[in-house]
């Protein structure tokens, strides 16, 4: 009976192999297949801990305590707060010009690295090492170097006489500390803009350049006519995500100053967990830390349509 | 013994195994009782170790196992408390700080009959520890140890420029200004960090202040002496140190008096045990006084710890069991705190006395004699409102902003607003 039906099965078997085989090749089932356990993934990390921050953002919150919905009260009280007002006064200057530096000193160090240099490789992989060191770890290192007792960098002022005794006081002094923090945040990230300008760089065919040295173009007017509008649309992206991450800095704030000295250096992140962590106020915290979501969001989008339509 | 048909012993057997499932605790028998502890670094690291050695001894006389986990004392503590109140899920025990019992009470087993039982031993719980722990008539965490704020200074360098002793915060601008002078400024941080509070808190006290008064309520910053609290800074600020102090963190005004720097610092006395046990070359130079005075008499900060169970837990009774263990058994709770270098004092009574303070000639200032210790906001109790304005750093801003040109009038008015406004959200 065995060897009868034996064929049977194994057609059955081999028929449904045909039939997986034929959905796998539509892309309409294939295609959400791939997607699947990313979208699983970002709705368990993502979606869920936005909503959840979400609903903090509009509850009263309270670390281990039943919270009730309040609106939008949250974000209504936190404009009373000083410290809430210089945070994001704060936020925008420290953005605003963290990006911007990043912005020159990344075109600069990518036309840089652009050129034949020996050893072209090593200085490519040395340049991503500020941003590949976990940020905590390397700012401990350059706390070291702004510490009133230890620091380094005032040391080889003084010794090289470009300051005078005891040089600047970089974490006590508002203009200072922000100096401070904004100069470190452009050494972590400077390597990403340089190396992904980079790849824009290298992609920009040679003979645009060769006819305008034709037309007689100089450096300057190569760089401006040629280089910087093919390269609209990386820098898009790029001031995109730094935006972003320059915006929602912790590490950074967190470990050279606390935000101080008088909350001169609170961003978002760092208020957000001395309310919502340190006091046990998560719906204030949460709101502190979405208080710019809706601008950023519309900055994604309009950055985003930008790059589109570039790419149009 | 009565025989068991294989009926009674199914029937029996399904509803033990009914009642395990339903109260999903493990029968009393066979079952391995097992606690964890998280506890934080101690700035004695003796103290970590001895803790250590007594769990091991209290597994072998109780066959409760204990696992213990360190954490670092100033941040991520607060991150891992919040997450495992959020998931009802981690640690059976955790030590707490000063106002935590405060933060997460409804969280918090009330552990009155141990420290029941513990006071009637040890006498009452310190004062500073009661503000603490005794949260709306109960208490939600146990008195383990404390440590104190005391006043740290270069003995050598005042014995070689004759200079005298301070009594008072007064006296400090006297012989500060001399310390300037010598390159060897006073070193107490305005900055935002927690030492700047335990400083600033203790001057506002000795000159009759407060932020907030005993109803919690009341905002109390705006009055005369803040007013002379904040001038005092001022002075100070100007004449016997330097502008460094804007920028401090916890750790720095330790550094400076440890590196041959400040010439007096307020501070535990981990600034002179950690010069001592890294055999630093001012360690026999540095030495503790008296707290100062102020015309409201002399008050310090006191930085009261605590065990604390969590109601989660499904451990109470073995977690009460170690805390009994390691501060209920007097010979093992002197051996611990033995361990802590003075660093860890006990927090009742008549324990205050204690051995530790004499196994070094620098920890008689320890003693405290005719000073008041209190925890941070005090008089307010220490309602979540109240610590807000703690962890804002409000009372050092205001000094940040008075001495760096912002006027007296102004710098209070501010921080007198702001306060309002905390409590009244």
């Amino acid at each position: 009976m065995a060897i009868g039906t034996l064929p049977v099965t194994a057609t059955a078997r081999g028929s449904l192999r045909t039939r997986v085989r034929e959905l796998l090749d539509r892309e309409a089932i294939l295609g959400p297949l791939f997607i699947t356990p990313a979208l699983i993934l970002i709705l368990l990390l993502v979606a869920y801990p936005f909503c959840m921050a979400l609903y903090f953002a509009l509850s009263n919150a309270f670390i281990g305590r039943p919270s009730t919905f309040i609106g939008i009260r949250n974000f209504v009280r936190l404009w009373d707060s000083d410290a809430f007002r210089q945070t994001f006064q704060n936020s925008f200057v420290f953005t605003a010009s963290a990006v911007a530096i990043k912005v020159v000193l990344g075109i600069s160090l990518a036309l840089l690295l652009n050129q034949q240099l020996w050893f072209k490789r090593v200085i490519r992989g040395a340049v991503l090492l500020p941003w590949v060191i976990p940020t905590a770890l390397s700012t401990l290192g350059w706390w070291w170097m702004f510490n009133s007792l230890y620091s380094v960098v005032n040391w080889t002022g003084i010794s090289l006489g470009l300051m005078s005794p005891p040089g600047p006081n970089w974490l006590g002094q508002r203009y200072y500390a922000m100096t401070a923090v904004v100069l470190v945040n452009v050494w972590r990230g400077l390597p990403f803009f340089a190396i992904t300008i980079l790849a824009g760089l290298v992609s920009i065919p040679q003979e645009l350049y060769e006819a305008a040295e034709a037309d007689g173009a100089g450096a300057l007017a190569r760089f401006w006519y040629v280089t910087l509008p093919m390269l609209k649309g990386v820098l898009a992206i790029v001031v995109l995500f730094s935006t972003i991450f320059t915006f929602s800095d912790f590490n950074i704030v967190y470990i050279l100053t606390h935000g101080g000295p008088i909350n001169a250096t609170h961003l978002f992140a760092t208020l957000a967990r001395q309310v919502g962590i340190d006091s046990g106020r998560i719906g204030e915290g949460a709101a502190i830390s979405l208080y710019l979501f809706p601008l950023l969001a519309l900055i994604v989008f309009a950055q985003l349509r930008y790059v589109r339509n570039q790419a149009n | 013994m009565a025989s068991m048909t294989r009926r009674t012993f199914v029937a029996s057997g399904t509803a033990g195994l009914a009642g395990i499932l339903a109260s999903r605790v493990a029968p009393a028998v066979g079952q391995t009782r097992e606690i964890s502890y998280l506890c934080w670094n101690n700035f004695a690291p003796a103290s970590d170790k001895k803790l250590g050695e007594i769990a091991q001894r209290f597994t072998k006389d109780t066959g409760i196992k204990i696992k213990i986990d360190h954490i670092s004392h100033m941040g991520p503590q607060q991150t891992k408390y919040a997450s495992e109140v959020q998931t009802q899920a981690g640690h059976d025990l955790v030590e707490m700080r000063m106002h935590f019992p405060w933060l997460y009470e409804p969280q918090l087993v009330d552990i009155s009959d141990v420290v029941g039982e513990l006071e009637k031993k040890y006498g009452k719980a310190i004062p500073s520890a009661y503000e603490c722990g005794h949260v709306n008539g109960v208490w939600r965490a146990v008195p383990q140890y404390h440590g104190m704020f005391v006043a740290t200074y270069r003995e050598d360098l005042f014995k070689k420029a004759s200079l005298k002793v301070p009594d008072t915060w007064e006296d400090l601008y006297v012989v500060g200004k001399e310390l300037k002078k010598m390159g060897n400024p006073v070193g107490i941080p305005i900055s935002q960090n927690y030492d700047s509070i335990s400083t600033a808190g203790p001057v506002l006290w000795s000159f009759g202040g407060m932020e907030v008064d005993k109803d919690g309520k009341t905002v109390r910053i705006n009055s005369p002496a803040t007013v002379q609290t904040v001038e005092w800074y001022k002075r100070m600020f100007r004449d016997c140190m330097e502008p460094e102090v804007l920028s401090w963190s916890d750790a720095s005004n330790n550094e400076s008096i440890q590196q041959g720097k400040a010439g007096w610092i307020h501070n535990p006395v981990s600034a002179y045990i950690v010069a001592k046990q890294r055999k630093l070359v001012t360690a026999d130079g540095i030495n503790h006084h008296r707290s100062l005075a102020g015309p409201h008499g002399r008050h310090e900060t006191d930085t009261p710890r605590f065990i604390g169970i969590w109601k989660f837990s499904k451990n109470i009774e073995p977690a009460k069991e170690w805390i009994r263990y390691l501060l209920g058994k007097r010979e093992v709770y002197d051996e611990y705190i033995m361990s802590g270098d003075a660093f860890n004092l006990p927090a009742y009574e008549k324990l205050q006395d204690h051995p530790v303070l004499r196994t070094d000639a620098k920890y008689v200032a320890l003693k405290g004699e005719g000073v008041q210790y209190h925890a941070y906001g005090w008089p307010a109790p220490g309602s979540e409102k109240v610590q807000l304005i703690t962890n804002t750093y409000l009372l050092p801003n205001m000094l940040a902003k008075a001495v760096t040109g912002t006027s007296t009038k102004d710098a209070i008015a501010w921080a007198e607003n702001e306060m309002r406004k905390i409590l009244a959200g």
